[in-house]
């Protein structure tokens, strides 16, 4: 009874989110929702819109309208958001990027333990501390008065993830966070995201990666042209989809 | 052998002009620097106000020659009951010059760090001053060096200029020296000597500041 009612806690809620780049929708009105716990993988050719609707969900983008929930934090589209609200959403919200993005003029503990002191009010040596047990999780801890630059690909998307999960988030957004790495040092990278996943951490995931959208996701929602295609369960998309369009993707993705 | 024997004479003046020169360096460097990271952050401020004014002072500073604003702070500001010193107005006046031209330098390195570090700051909770403060200006200011070191070595060749507002910096302790004994030739070519042996070794300085700096990149 308890554990239903956990389950069924919303984590990410989007209603009817619209988001135009001049005369170009690239988000149509899409409505999706996330569970708490629950691990989504976005897949879909590329143009679909999938990182920016990632990207609203912690405002990088901010919607042109419709509505966006996290952790029951509401902020709406079309008036002016303000920075508290902004703030109070994001803190929620941990996000790994494509490109790693880390501060490559700060250690890779400084790294790690700079948002904690600046975000938290955390002490540097409770974000010292915080810091070097998510790099020893993450198989990096002799890594940490390195700079960024001295690792590798793989090494600094681990090192951005710990630097997301120092905050404790709630939530977690990957953006195609293995496509700039070579197919073997994604796989280090993608093991940190299933022991995470494993753990109960709320996912959203943009990827290309469809095993690991097959093994890992809850669900797996299907975009193209701004809009979601088709949404469910991974062995009924994958094997039985409903739609022309997702057939025509996976057929270019799977059959490769 | 006569500039042998005019140098020997004269360098004691010229080396007190030359410390003249680089005492005006300093100062001027000291306050157009921070006045230029100031312009630059203006310049790229969210606030509309605060952008056209920084804008407006920047086209201001650099459309205007040096020498202009230098005579106007010296012999124009008394007019309007401001009286300074001659140190002070060319600090001053090779400052805002200084300002102007450097806050375009710095705004370039402050544009040159990536993007994607400021929206994973931003995806991280942390606010718009932290960023500035802790990812955008140490990476911005750093890459700024090298060609504000460049910059540096033209405002100390600048401040020959206050020569004009009878400063007894290294230029006009030569051109004072040359219109009493007329051996122009030689006390010039003393001055310019000794300039250059401050710009050869500061180039190399640079050079090699910026090859340290590119380290970590």
């Amino acid at each position: 009874m308890h554990e239903d009612a956990e389950q069924d806690r919303t984590a990410i809620s989007l209603e009817s989110v619209v988001k135009r780049y001049g005369d170009h929708t690239v988000i149509n009105d899409v409505s999706l929702s996330v569970r708490e716990g629950e691990v989504i993988a976005i897949i879909g050719p590329s143009g679909a819109g999938k990182s920016t609707l990632l990207r609203c969900i912690n405002l990088l983008e901010v919607p042109d309208s419709g509505r966006v929930t996290v952790e029951g934090n509401h902020v709406d589209a079309g008036i002016q958001i303000s920075h508290k609200d902004l703030v109070r959403l994001r803190r929620n919200v941990g996000m790994v990027f494509q490109s790693f993005n880390l501060f490559p003029h700060m250690t890779v503990l400084r790294n790690i333990s700079l948002p904690q002191e600046r975000v938290l009010g955390r002490s540097r040596q409770e974000a010292d501390a915080r810091s070097m047990k998510l790099l020893e999780r993450v198989g990096l801890a002799d890594k940490a008065q390195q700079y960024p630059s001295r690792c590798s690909g793989g090494q600094q998307q681990r090192i951005a993830i710990a630097r997301a999960l120092a905050l404790d988030p709630h939530v977690m957004l990957f953006d195609e966070p293995t496509s700039a790495l070579d197919p073997e040092v994604g796989l280090e990278v993608l093991a940190v995201m299933r022991e995470l996943a494993a753990e109960g951490m709320t996912m959203v995931v943009v990827t290309h990666e469809m095993q690991f959208a097959k093994d890992v996701s809850d669900r797996v929602v299907v975009m193209a042209e701004g809009a979601i295609l088709e949404e469910g369960d991974p062995a009924d998309v994958f094997t039985a989809p409903t739609m022309d369009r997702t057939r025509q993707f996976l057929r270019a993705v799977l059959e490769r | 052998m006569t500039f042998f024997n005019d140098w020997v004479e004269y360098f004691p003046d010229l080396l007190g002009g030359l410390g003249v020169s680089l005492q005006l360096t300093l100062v001027t460097l000291l306050m157009g620097l921070p006045a230029g990271l100031v312009l630059a952050l203006g310049a790229g401020s969210k606030n509309r106000i605060v952008r056209v004014v920084s804008i407006g002072v920047i086209e201001v500073g650099r459309g205007t020659p040096a020498l202009v604003v230098l005579q106007l702070f010296y012999f124009g500001l008394p007019s309007a009951g401001m009286t300074l010193t001659s140190f002070v107005a060319a600090s001053l006046a090779l400052a805002f010059t200084t300002a102007a031209y450097t806050s375009e330098i710095i705004r370039g390195g402050l544009q040159a760090v990536p993007n994607g570090e400021v929206e994973a700051a931003h995806a991280l909770g942390m606010g718009r001053g932290d960023i500035l403060r802790f990812v955008v200006i140490p990476q911005g200011v750093r890459i700024a060096i090298p060609p504000l070191m460049g910059f540096a070595i033209m405002v100390f060749q600048a401040t020959s200029l206050a020569y004009t507002i009878a400063m007894p910096e290294l230029m006009s302790q030569a051109y004072s020296i040359g219109s009493i004994t007329f051996r122009y030739l030689s006390i010039l070519t003393l001055a310019g000597l000794m300039y250059a042996l401050i710009t050869i070794p500061a180039s190399s300085l640079s050079n090699f500041v910026e090859h340290r700096l590119a380290r970590h990149r």
